[in-house]
């Protein structure tokens, strides 16, 4: 497990949900990361955009400490990433993060409620209050009645709405939304962008949202731009 | 206007284009897939160049000295008086041929120890009359530079002729003395001379000598095995009318009782002989690429799902379904022309280390035989790679088809999962194949050439329900999981169980291939164990005797030589003996290849002697005019005397009829015995030679001591207690099964490296899951522990389907296939205890290699 010291969870009093200094990144001579500073505080909601090739799938992954920066720091609820192990690492993918996908990414062989359990279950979270979190959410997204169901027989916006519940069950500090609407049509789009607006508040989670649409930044309190590598 | 057609130009730039970049991308993979193939054909070429080289010599050992032989005069026991040759003199002044008058016999050279160190095959000739035989010219065999004083060894009662192999390998050189047991004696050859072998084919074990010298080595006075007989005009040999006018006269001088056949009949004979046996081999050795071809399915199918996106793309851009159906042909082939030729080079490899093993077996349980060089012909080439082919065009077709099925639009909207072959999840092909299985169960065995039978019905049977097997094990990976996942109550394990309980095609080929392996494994399992476990018993049973006496050193099917009468008569005069069992044996013709015929004591073996009987003496009255006989159940089924009857045999004495009065149990060969009388058998073959004896002592005598004082008195026989015999039967027993068990393990071998490439592709296709799961933190040993879990469950499964169906294989290898093959009853017998330490290996197998496919697949991401 990893220490009190260092869990996000330990410092979840912390104002800021994340806080990035300098980052920077190359993939050989291409920088694709050139001093990022970020700071987002706990249940805001900032929206990043910028084209294709900007950064910005580069800097949730580094987020995520699944890429690694080549400079700078990455705080999340006030640890940095820079002085832990990769072990500590995970644990802290597994306790503070939600991760939000464009093409959802369910595990195609759970059904919707398992899905939603998968992180609760590699938080060792007890299985009393797992499955009350997973009736919870599965009520706030409205499928109860499709809790059973494989990722196969649910529409996009549905599979959508199962991953917020999956990137919600573990109570993360921080949801990284990678185009979350992306893949989906303006009315299915619509009701994930609330649902994530209402459970943010709900849960009092940071949200960092990458997208292309400007309409999806309603439900940000700012909105921040990249280009090149930088914030601009 | 280009001559090569469009379609042709479009499938080359497609495989440039694109399937050779896929192959780029994983090289690995389709190196794998490629040794696959490889390994399959190599171990049927393998064994088809083994058994030949194995059986190459079984011909007539003495024409490397004589040359090439058109016609043998024979007698039905292979042994003949030389009062014959006085009757063959007006055939021998004929210019159109040469008389050979050949004697043979094993004798056993024995090293400074005085322990036996190697079998020679001791050939005796007419050495004087071999010189005027333009083959000895031509194969330019020296036997000396003092022929001008020939007469010094004219005669000779031990001067023998030896090859530089054999000098070497028993240490000997010229003028040096051999020290040999033969007929139960010791005895002294001398090395005349050691020949040059160069530029003629002596066999290793080759002892050359004049008749009379291998008379009295053998202690086979007036005796010989055959008149070889050689056409002057060897141009003529292609000449049909020519050469059955000189059969027609040769058969009008030949003296009653004696046949004459040609020369080639004899290699055809031996050749029927071991058919069933080399049939077997044939078939296990197909396991590997059976086995092969359901992996090189499930990763060519591997290969289409990854492709998918990229063939929506092509339909979408024009390129016709047909185009791409026959580039995903011309794939297969591609794969299995490489992996065919190589496989001719593996063949050879296998070839090489298993022909000894083949040769050994053939000698332990037909005839004498010695080893040839491995040879490769075109013949061997064309069935390999054409065997590949097959089975790689086989395996490609289905993924091809599949694929251009497939509409676009429902590929590119799809994710990474797919179910691939949709008919594999539903049962009706497997279960039509296990039906025709049923079916050919009912079909009769088919006659070979030489009296053996083979159970078509039953290897078809076989092959029908272990493909009908492997493609309904896809089922029990999915019930097996579904019956596991209310347990699976951690992320790892319900991870791993949900996937196996979905069960995509690529999960149920790699159990299927594994179900291949597995079931003929178990069913082979299960014969070797019934086929020890009925010996045993039949040692038991039969094996009562305190002492049992054989020619010493002397081993093998083909060796007959029999203990000298004289050695016999002393042996059985010892006065701690109560009763002797001598039993003589020799070789008989029935109407189709060779039985053997044996001389007891025929009131003792119906009263006194213990047998495993399978109709005791008593069930059958002899038929009138026929001698009474107990016969051994091969040879009740070979010649349809199950429920009694009458059969004949040809004899030196003519033509005779037995009838049996009682069928026994016999594993000692498959060409059936027929046991009659000893005077009757005396009086029938015209010898005298006993093969072995069973002694039966005095009550309180130490059984030990007394072998240690037979052993003493008479050094050239073998006396064994009985736990030494059960030792010596029970290791020709082992030697019996080698090849099998180097097959199965080959076959084990492939369908691992299936399991591996299966896994590593089923990884490969879910790489956005894993993705997924690093996201939701999912560790690396988390994901290495599920990929175990996924391979163990595979190979759960397939333990559980492979036991079942190799359950049912081992009941038709016993009950059916050994009976119709060999003609005799197993008592079938299942390891449980090796069955289950089988599937607890099987399971950590799978797991090893979920892990192992798990980690290089992570390692090859990263």
């Amino acid at each position: 497990m990893i220490s009190s010291s260092t869990s996000p969870h330990a410092g979840s009093t912390q104002k800021f949900a994340l806080e990035i200094n300098s980052a920077h990144k190359s993939f050989g001579q291409v920088d694709v990361l050139k001093g990022v500073n970020l700071k987002l505080d706990t249940g805001e909601r900032v929206a990043l955009m910028g084209p294709s090739g900007s950064g910005k799938s580069t800097l949730l992954n580094c987020i995520c400490g699944i890429e690694p920066m080549d400079q700078g720091e990455i705080k999340l609820g006030g640890v940095s990433l820079n002085d832990i192990s990769a072990k500590d690492l995970e644990q802290i993918r597994r306790q503070s993060i939600g991760y939000v996908f464009q093409s959802f990414h369910l595990l195609p062989t759970l059904s919707a409620f398992e899905n939603i359990e998968f992180p609760a279950q590699l938080l060792d979270i007890p299985k009393k209050e797992r499955l009350d979190r997973v009736e919870q959410l599965l009520d706030a997204i409205g499928l109860s009645q499709r809790a059973h169901h494989k990722p196969d027989a649910l529409s996009g916006g549905e599979c959508q709405r199962v991953a917020i519940a999956r990137a919600l069950i573990h109570r993360p500090n921080l949801i990284l939304a990678d185009e979350p609407t992306g893949s989906l049509d303006t009315d299915s789009g619509g009701q994930v962008l609330t649902l994530l607006e209402d459970l943010s508040n709900e849960f009092k989670v940071a949200l960092l949202l990458v997208t292309h649409d400007q309409a999806s930044t309603r439900i940000c309190n700012r909105v921040i731009s990249m280009k090149d590598g930088s914030l601009v | 206007m280009s001559i090569i057609p469009h379609s042709f130009r479009l499938i080359l730039l497609l495989l440039v284009r694109t399937t050779l970049r896929h192959w780029r991308q994983k090289l690995g993979s389709y190196l794998l897939l490629l040794a696959i193939v490889a390994v399959g054909v190599g171990a049927f070429n393998g064994i088809r160049q083994a058994s030949r080289s194995a059986s190459a010599n079984f011909g007539l050992f003495n024409q490397a000295v004589s040359g090439q032989s058109d016609f043998l005069i024979e007698s039905p026991t292979q042994r003949l008086s030389t009062d014959v040759l006085a009757e063959l003199s007006t055939l021998a002044g004929d210019p159109d041929w040469h008389m050979v008058p050949v004697i043979e016999g094993s004798v056993t050279a024995l090293d400074s120890d005085n322990q036996p160190a190697q079998q020679l095959r001791l050939v005796g000739l007419d050495l004087l009359s071999l010189a005027n035989l333009p083959d000895l010219v031509e194969n330019k065999i020296d036997f000396g530079q003092d022929e001008a004083s020939w007469y010094d060894w004219l005669g000779s009662e031990n001067q023998v002729w030896i090859g530089q192999t054999t000098a070497e390998k028993i240490g000997v050189k010229e003028g040096g003395e051999v020290t040999i047991l033969a007929s139960g004696r010791r005895q002294q050859m001398r090395v005349r001379k050691i020949l040059n072998q160069e530029g003629s084919a002596l066999p290793d074990d080759l002892v050359i000598a004049d008749i009379p010298t291998v008379q009295s080595l053998l202690s086979r006075p007036r005796e010989i095995n055959r008149v070889e007989v050689v056409l002057s005009q060897p141009d003529l040999r292609q000449d049909t009318d020519y050469l059955e006018e000189v059969e027609h006269r040769l058969t009008r001088e030949l003296p009653e009782n004696i046949t004459l056949s040609p020369t080639q009949n004899r290699a055809a004979d031996r050749a029927a002989m071991t058919a069933a046996f080399r049939l077997n081999l044939t078939i296990l050795s197909l396991i590997a690429i059976l086995v092969g071809a359901y992996l090189i399915l499930q990763a060519l199918d591997a290969a289409v799902v990854r492709k998918r996106t990229e063939i929506a793309t092509l339909i979408s851009l024009g390129v016709s379904r047909q185009i791409l159906f026959l580039t995903s042909l011309v794939e297969s082939i591609v794969i299995g022309l490489i992996g065919s030729v190589a496989g001719i080079g593996v063949g050879w490899f296998f070839a090489y280390f298993s022909a000894q093993m083949l040769a050994d077996t053939v000698n332990a349980l037909y005839f004498a035989t010695t080893l040839d060089a491995i040879s490769l012909t075109w013949t061997d080439c064309v069935f390999g790679v054409g065997l590949g082919l097959f089975f790689t065009l086989l395996a490609g077709w289905l993924p091809a088809r599949d694929a251009m099925q497939t509409p676009p639009a429902q590929v590119l909207s799809k994710g990474d999962w797919s179910p691939g072959f949709t008919w594999l999840q539903k049962p009706k092909v497997g279960l039509c194949l296990m039906f025709l299985g049923g079916v050919c169960l009912l079909f009769p065995p088919l006659s070979l050439v030489g009296g053996g039978k083979m159970p078509v019905g039953g290897f078809l049977s076989a092959g029908f329900w272990i493909l009908g097997a492997a493609l309904l094990s896809g089922h029990a990976l999915v019930v097996l999981s579904r019956w596991f996942r209310p347990f699976c109550t951690q992320p790892v394990s319900r991870l791993a169980c949900s996937r196996l309980q979905d069960g995509s095609s690529r999960h149920r080929l790699a159990v299927a291939g594994l179900v291949v392996a597995v079931g003929m494994v178990t069913g082979m399992f299960q014969m070797v164990d019934s086929f020890r476990y009925t010996i045993e018993e039949w040692f038991d049973i039969r094996f009562q005797a305190e002492l049992y006496i054989s020619e010493r050193g002397v081993t093998g099917a083909g060796t007959i030589n029999g203990i000298d009468p004289t050695i016999m008569e002393e042996l059985v005069q010892d006065e701690t003996i109560a009763y002797a069992d001598v039993v003589y044996i020799s070789y008989a013709k029935p109407k189709e290849g060779i039985t053997i015929l044996s001389g007891v004591d025929m009131d003792a073996w119906t009263t006194s002697i213990k047998q495993l009987w399978y109709k005791p003496p008593g069930s059958f009255s002899a038929v009138a005019g026929a001698e009474p006989a107990l016969i051994s159940e091969t040879f009740a089924r070979r010649f349809g005397m199950i429920n009694g009857g009458v059969t004949e045999l040809d004899t030196p004495s003519g033509r005779k009829k037995i009838s049996p009065v009682g069928i026994f149990s016999d594993y000692g060969n498959e060409f059936g015995t027929a046991a009659v009388d000893i005077k009757t058998w005396k009086s029938w073959t015209q010898s005298e030679r006993p093969i072995n004896v069973s002694l039966y002592l005095k009550e309180e005598t130490d059984v030990n001591q007394i072998r240690d004082r037979l052993r003493l008195a008479f050094p050239g026989l073998d006396v064994r207690n009985g736990k030494e015999l059960r030792d010596v039967a029970l290791g020709i027993f082992e030697q019996t099964f080698k090849a099998t068990s180097a097959l199965n393990i080959i076959g084990l071998v492939v369908a691992f490296a299936g399991l591996l490439l299966g896994l590593f592709s089923i990884f490969d296709e879910s790489a956005r899951t894993w993705l997924t799961l690093r996201h939701l933190g999912f560790s690396n040993r988390q994901f290495l522990l599920s990929a175990g879990m996924e391979g163990a469950g595979i190979g759960l499964a397939a333990w559980v389907s492979g036991s079942l169906i190799g359950l049912v294989l081992g009941w038709l290898l016993v009950k059916v296939i050994n009976v119709q093959s060999f003609g005799w009853t197993l008592l079938w017998h299942v390891p449980y205890t090796d069955f289950f330490i089988f599937g607890i290996l099987l399971v950590l197998t799978g797991f090893l290699s979920g892990c192992l496919a798990s980690a290089y697949w992570n390692f090859k991401r990263k």
